[in-house]
């Protein structure tokens, strides 16, 4: 056991050499998606499936050692570090390179600087891992397409930008991953673009994640004059978390704001480490109430700032991660092909948003108010997309919903501060929910494209492989022990329920709660998916008589998501020991990532953590609600429904249906309110100001002026030297008397 | 400094005057030979042009490769030429683009051929004159000049309103010129007494800048008791520099003088609008940058608000305008006006960041909207129409063109990356930390979203969805030589998205400069005269028997 142990704990490469070719993570994919996009089609398909898969699982081995590295503590040596720019001291489990200046003007300046620390380090496996498996299961699910370059050249620059996202050790390079992700995600929802549909589909994705970035820019441009302001007011107090004596911790901070500039991690890291809430016995300390002296911020406290960026990124994280009001693109986004909508629509690009703000935990647990929105925000969109989700009947559709539900619920989990469940639910739904939408593709690819779930039924016995996976997923989705989606839920609710927002302490029960209804929508409308599409008889209407399995390539990796989906539930048993008693092993995983943000909230003032376990009669509960959710979905569909025969639903429930299926009628609110009102506006200004006013009567006006002023003047040069001769004499004799007058005056 | 040194500058400016000679001497129906002669001038400018950007050296004096000659010394100008960071940069950008329009005109061009060349190479020969000119008058002279091939260009060989569109264009720029050489006779009789008058630049500036230092001293107790040089720029500074920024202001164009914009840019050949957009935009922008605001810092200072709401206004009113449009060329024309809004911002930010993004994002915009521009001018040779609704669909049948157009949309609305997220980036953040205020940030900001609205939405209706009409299914892909002309493009979008420091670092010691210059008129500043004014080299000692009159 040890000497297993001791294996794990010492990587096969030296970490700070490693360290180096951190770079080739994303380069592979990158590489991948260049040689598949331009040499493609002389290519041919075999090669290009083998170029774009190997480059992944060369990302993927990259990855592994990554991971590796970041756990390398040999028996008796130091456990690997890397030095921290920002303050004296090393952060440990981390491993960065800094490959110098990518742009600096004036102050400011941003280096290509990538980390792995625990936390991109399990997103680089989730990426890359099941990254793997769906290009594996593409080349079989593509197999009839006719440009199939293409699409592992964007499905490559998918995830080279993914990865780009997580390395990324500044908030500028996030952002290149940020929208990198969403132009890949933009070319593969339009993949098939003849279909004007899908493109337009594409192009909404597209809008709505702008949005977002729009806020997401303008917040980081707040954290930079925030950042600016900190370094000019801070005083000596404030560095004492940074260092043994203040004055160096000074220097040193403000070395690390030169030479990495001001929109790091872990410099902003350091800024959140330095501002307490308020403090007695140093007057002069600067706090969050402290107000900022100059700059475009004047009068405004850090605290309140801070708030407004954390609420930007949040609007930011919302167009990402498909969060209320934003979400509208993701059930659209369902036109690409499936293993898209798995990959990306699924488990990684969508929890980019939980990922920022688990990577800015620290600043997030500064702001109470920021925290309740985020949390706010996550259950109103879990319980909208759920209940949109009841009444949805293609099989994506309710696929997406889901997804919206449950990044609904990590959002819950981060804005209420249990980062590490919110990370632990990401990677189990990661897992569950591609293999649920493989799964889907699995059913389309042999039902003749078939999505209508009322269309499909009695799959159970033609599909097994899709089928067993499809359950295993559909009951980790829905929280039945002993699955991974039961635990990691049950860690995020405890959370929610047991952590305190100082100001905002009712809100954590209210939320548990709405948080178990949200559970019992999940497994109703998970049940009613799963026994539509597998049980009872098979549709009449099916579009092909006998479906067919589909090919090793395509279950294989079911297969293996499906056993992932089970054992991921290791995560969140408590067997690491701690100061506190048994952790969860996920918990204790992440636990450098956020000391930051635990050492923050032990100051005390603004939230308090909890880190208790959960009780069996908290298991308990889940578990009943859980049953009762899909209980309610088995009666209706097995029993009730089937039974009623002809007789027509009442009115009232063919209003409600069809209210909740149009999705309460939110895009058309949007069309309405603000979409077209845009485009009118264009329009309006276009014909009114621009041809109307300043070409037509300004500019020509001129013209017009002009011409006309010549035109009376030319009556005047009529060429008679007789009244020219007049006219002087009379100017001559008007002049002489003003002069006259003058002189006599 | 070798011989070569000395005139290098004067070389790359007026190479392609030798090659009009040599093109004045073929018969007009070698139409070949003409556009192959033209291509090697513009080739050969290219590389010195090149050579010259990279012997440039970022910490060095302000203006390098200058050079200068006595010229009309009655009057106190010289030939005075030299390039800082900024213009060596543009200087870059005009020869890297004279390549490729006349690839691009090699079809599209059929009749007089010959004068159409010329045009080219004199306007080539205007506009790098205009950045290179250290006499303010000599860069009149140059500034007028690229007026008339221009005119020529839309006028001759434009589409079918070609010569409203090149009247409107006249005229538009022509008042604001005119306005400024009465600001610049004016500018010479302020700056200097009797004896010591000069057009020169850097005498001209160096002259002012203890009046601006005077007038931003008293500004807090009243500035009516001063005299001489700060008391004349007290009192007419204001009206010279709204002459300056008119001219300038039509060229670039701000909101709202911007409406002879879309006519010539659609009615223009394709190679016209390509040089329009890329550069000639440019040398507007340039303008301020050199002459208007450096020149009456406190005068800018004062309407310095309403002067960045234009420019917002014009990045979210240009926007806007693209979604009403139904004509391709028209919406690329006023996406121009939306990003050149973004240029402008930078530089009113008057912050290091801002400004370093704004000349950034002139270069990019040179690139991509001059690139999106040619590939336009590709598809419309083939179907001759530049409604949206004609196309539709065409992805299937022109896939290489498709990539090469989504790319350069990618660039155009800032994708991380390309080149023009740089710029953006550095523009939008300049004018957050700069005093403006935080609302001037925010609204440019809405451009990011408007912009990806509108080009997304008119590459859907081209590119995407059914192909619906027969015309476009013969359509043909880019051909080699189409696809040599748009490959260096495509490269220079993710070289200048991925390493633009190279560029950065020539254009952030102009920049800095620029900085302090146009902060002299902040109340209250505490910025030395000595440490803005401009070292240039001495007139040389006089060879003729002229020289001692003055």
């Amino acid at each position: 056991m040890d000497a297993l142990k001791s294996f794990f704990m010492t990587a096969p490469v030296e970490p700070a050499v490693f360290a180096q070719s951190l770079w080739l993570i994303i380069a592979l994919p990158l590489l991948g998606a260049f040689v598949c996009g331009v040499f493609g089609k002389q290519l041919g398909r075999g090669n290009v499936h083998l170029i774009a898969c190997a480059m992944v699982a060369g990302s993927f081995a990259l990855s592994l050692l990554a991971f590796w590295c970041i756990n390398h503590s040999p028996s008796g040596g130091t456990p690997v570090a890397m030095e921290n720019p920002f303050a004296s001291g090393a952060i440990r489990y981390a491993l960065g390179y800094d490959y110098g200046i990518w742009f600096a003007a004036g102050d400011f300046r941003v280096n290509l600087g990538l980390v792995v620390d625990h936390l991109s380090g399990i997103l680089l496996l989730v990426i890359t891992g099941v990254g793997l498996l769906i290009h594996v299961y593409s080349t079989s699910y593509m197999e009839h397409d006719e440009s199939p370059w293409r699409y592992f050249a964007y499905l490559n620059l998918f995830i080279a930008a993914m990865l780009t996202l997580v390395l990324a050790d500044n908030l500028v390079l996030l952002f290149v991953g940020w929208e990198g992700v969403g132009l890949a995600s933009y070319l593969l929802i339009g993949f098939w673009y003849s279909d004007a549909a899908k493109a337009w589909a594409g192009r909404k994705a597209f809008i709505a994640n702008r949005i977002g970035d729009f806020a997401f820019l303008i917040a980081s441009f707040i954290l930079v004059l925030l950042v600016g302001a900190f370094s000019n007011q801070a005083g000596p107090a404030n560095y004492s978390t940074l260092g043994i004596s203040p004055e160096s911790a000074q220097v040193r901070f403000r070395e690390g704001l030169q030479v990495k500039g001001p929109l790091t991690f872990h410099g902003l890291e350091a800024v959140a480490n330095a501002l307490p809430v308020s403090d007695e016995k140093a007057p002069n300390t600067l706090t969050l109430e402290t107000i900022i002296q100059a700059g475009p911020l004047e009068g405004r406290t850090f605290g309140g700032v801070l708030t407004v960026a954390l609420l930007l990124f949040l609007l930011g994280a919302a167009g990402k991660s498909a969060q209320f009001p934003l979400y509208v693109w993701l059930p659209d986004a369902m036109a690409g092909p499936t293993p898209v909508s798995a990959l990306i629509h699924a488990a990684t690009m969508v929890t980019a948003g939980v990922y920022l703000f688990c990577r800015m935990s620290y600043l997030l647990v500064l702001s109470p108010t920021a925290m309740l929105t985020v949390m706010v925000i996550g259950a109103v969109t879990a319980l909208i997309a759920a209940l949109i989700a009841f009444a949805q009947d293609d099989i994506k559709k309710v696929l997406a919903y889901s997804t919206v539900s449950q990044l609904g619920l990590m959002f819950m989990g981060v804005g209420a501060g249990v980062f590490w469940a919110a990370v632990l639910h990401l990677v189990t739904h990661a897992f569950f929910k591609a293999c649920l939408f493989l799964g889907a593709g699995s059913v389309m690819h042999g039902n003749g494209d078939e999505t209508d779930i009322k269309k499909l039924g009695g799959l159970r016995r033609e599909m097994k492989w899709t089928w067993g996976t499809f359950l295993v997923a559909t009951l980790a989705i829905t929280g039945i022990v002993p699955l991974s989606g039961f635990f990691s839920k049950d860690a995020l609710l405890h959370g929610v329920h047991h952590n305190h927002l100082h100001g905002f302490e009712s809100a954590s029960t209210l939320l548990y709660a709405v948080g178990m209804l949200i559970a019992a929508c999940t497994a109703f409308y998970m049940s009613r998916l799963y026994l539509l599409t597998f049980e009872g008889p098979r549709s009449p209407e099916a579009r092909v008589a006998h479906a067919h399995e589909s090919s090793g390539y395509m279950t294989v990796p079911l297969v293996l998501l499906a056993i992932l989906s089970v054992v991921a539930l290791v995560y969140a048993l408590p067997l690491m020991p701690s100061r506190a008693g048994m952790q969860p092993v996920m918990e204790n995983f992440l636990g450098p990532v956020f000391s930051s943000a635990e050492r923050i909230a032990a100051r005390g003032g603004l939230v308090t953590l909890d880190h208790s376990l959960p009780t069996l009669a908290d298991y308990l509960t889940a578990w009943v609600v859980a049953l009762v959710g899909g209980g309610a979905a088995a009666f209706a569909y097995l029993k009730y429904f089937p039974n009623r025969g002809t007789q027509p639903a009442p009115a009232w429930a063919r209003a409600v249906r069809r209210f909740t299926q149009n999705k309460f009628y939110v895009d058309e609110v949007y069309t309405f309110l603000v979409i077209r009102p845009v485009k009118n506006l264009g329009v309006f200004l276009f014909k009114l100001v621009d041809t109307m006013l300043i070409d037509t009567v300004l500019v020509r006006g001129t013209a017009w002026v002009t011409a006309r002023v010549g035109g009376a003047l030319r009556y005047v040069q009529t060429g008679d030297a007789q009244a020219y001769a007049a006219v002087m004499a009379l100017a001559l004799l008007g002049g002489a008397v003003y002069a006259i007058i003058q002189v006599l005056q | 400094m070798s011989l070569f040194d000395t005139h290098l500058l004067n070389v790359v400016v007026y190479l392609p005057l030798l090659f009009v000679a040599l093109l004045c001497l073929l018969p007009a129906g070698e139409r070949a030979q003409v556009r192959a002669i033209t291509l090697i001038g513009m080739l050969v400018d290219l590389a010195l042009g090149v050579w010259a950007y990279l012997s440039f050296e970022p910490g060095g004096a302000e203006f390098q490769f200058e050079y200068r000659v006595r010229w009309l010394e009655q009057l106190g100008v010289s030939y005075h030429i030299g390039v800082d960071g900024l213009a060596i940069s543009l200087l870059l950008l005009t020869v890297f683009i004279g390549p490729l329009v006349v690839l691009a005109s090699r079809t599209a061009i059929t009749e007089r051929v010959k004068e159409f060349h010329i045009a080219l190479l004199l306007l080539q020969v205007a506009m790098m004159g205009a950045l290179v000119s250290l006499d303010v008058l000599l860069f009149y002279v140059f500034w007028e000049a690229m007026l008339i091939p221009m005119y020529l260009l839309v006028g001759v060989w434009g589409g079918e309103d070609r010569q409203a569109a090149a009247v409107k264009f006249f005229l538009y720029t022509l008042a604001g010129s005119l306005l400024m050489l009465v600001a610049i006779v004016a500018l010479y009789f302020i700056s200097g007494t009797t004896g010591t008058r000069s057009f020169d630049y850097a005498s001209i500036y160096n002259n002012l800048v203890d009046g601006h230092r005077q007038i931003s001293a008293c500004s807090a107790t009243g500035c009516g008791g001063l005299d001489g040089v700060a008391g004349a720029l007290h009192r007419w500074g204001p009206w010279m520099f709204a002459a300056f920024a008119l001219a300038f202001a039509i060229k670039v164009p701000m909101w709202p003088l911007h409406t002879w914009l879309p006519d010539a840019y659609v009615q223009a050949p394709t190679g016209a609008t390509i040089l329009l957009s890329a550069v000639m935009a440019k040398i507007g922008v340039f303008g301020f940058w050199r002459y208007a605001i450096p020149f009456f810092p406190s005068a800018m200072h004062q309407v310095r608000p309403v002067l960045a709401a234009l420019a917002v206004v014009g990045i979210v009113y240009g926007a806007l305008m693209c979604l009403a449009q139904r004509d391709i060329k028209k919406l690329l024309a006023y996406s121009s006006v939306s990003h050149l809004g973004y240029c402008m911002l930078g530089i009113l930010a008057v912050t290091a960041e801002g400004a370093s993004g704004g000349a950034y994002q002139m270069l990019n915009h040179g690139v991509s909207t001059g690139a999106l521009f040619l590939l336009f001018g590709i598809l419309h040779e083939r179907r001759q129409t530049r409604l949206m609704s004609d196309y539709g669909g065409i992805a299937r049948v022109v896939p290489v063109y498709t990539t090469a157009f989504l790319i350069m949309t990618f660039s155009s609305i800032a994708v991380p990356g390309t080149n023009g997220f740089v710029g953006e980036f550095l523009v939008l953040l300049g004018t957050f930390k700069s005093s403006l205020g935080v609302g001037f940030g925010v609204f440019a900001t809405v451009g990011v979203i408007l912009g990806a609205a509108y080009m997304l939405w008119m590459v859907q209706k081209v590119f995407f969805g059914p192909l619906t009409h027969r015309d476009n299914q013969g359509l043909s892909d880019l051909t080699a030589r189409e696809f040599v002309t748009v490959l260096p493009l495509l490269v220079l979008v993710v070289v200048m998205g991925l390493k633009p420091q190279p560029f950065l670092e020539r254009l952030n010691p102009s920049t800095e400069r620029f900085v302090s210059r146009a902060s002299l008129g902040v109340p209250g500043n505490q910025i030395q005269s000595d440490a803005v004014r401009i070292k240039v080299m001495d007139l040389p000692p006089s060879a003729g028997p002229l020289a001692d009159r003055r």
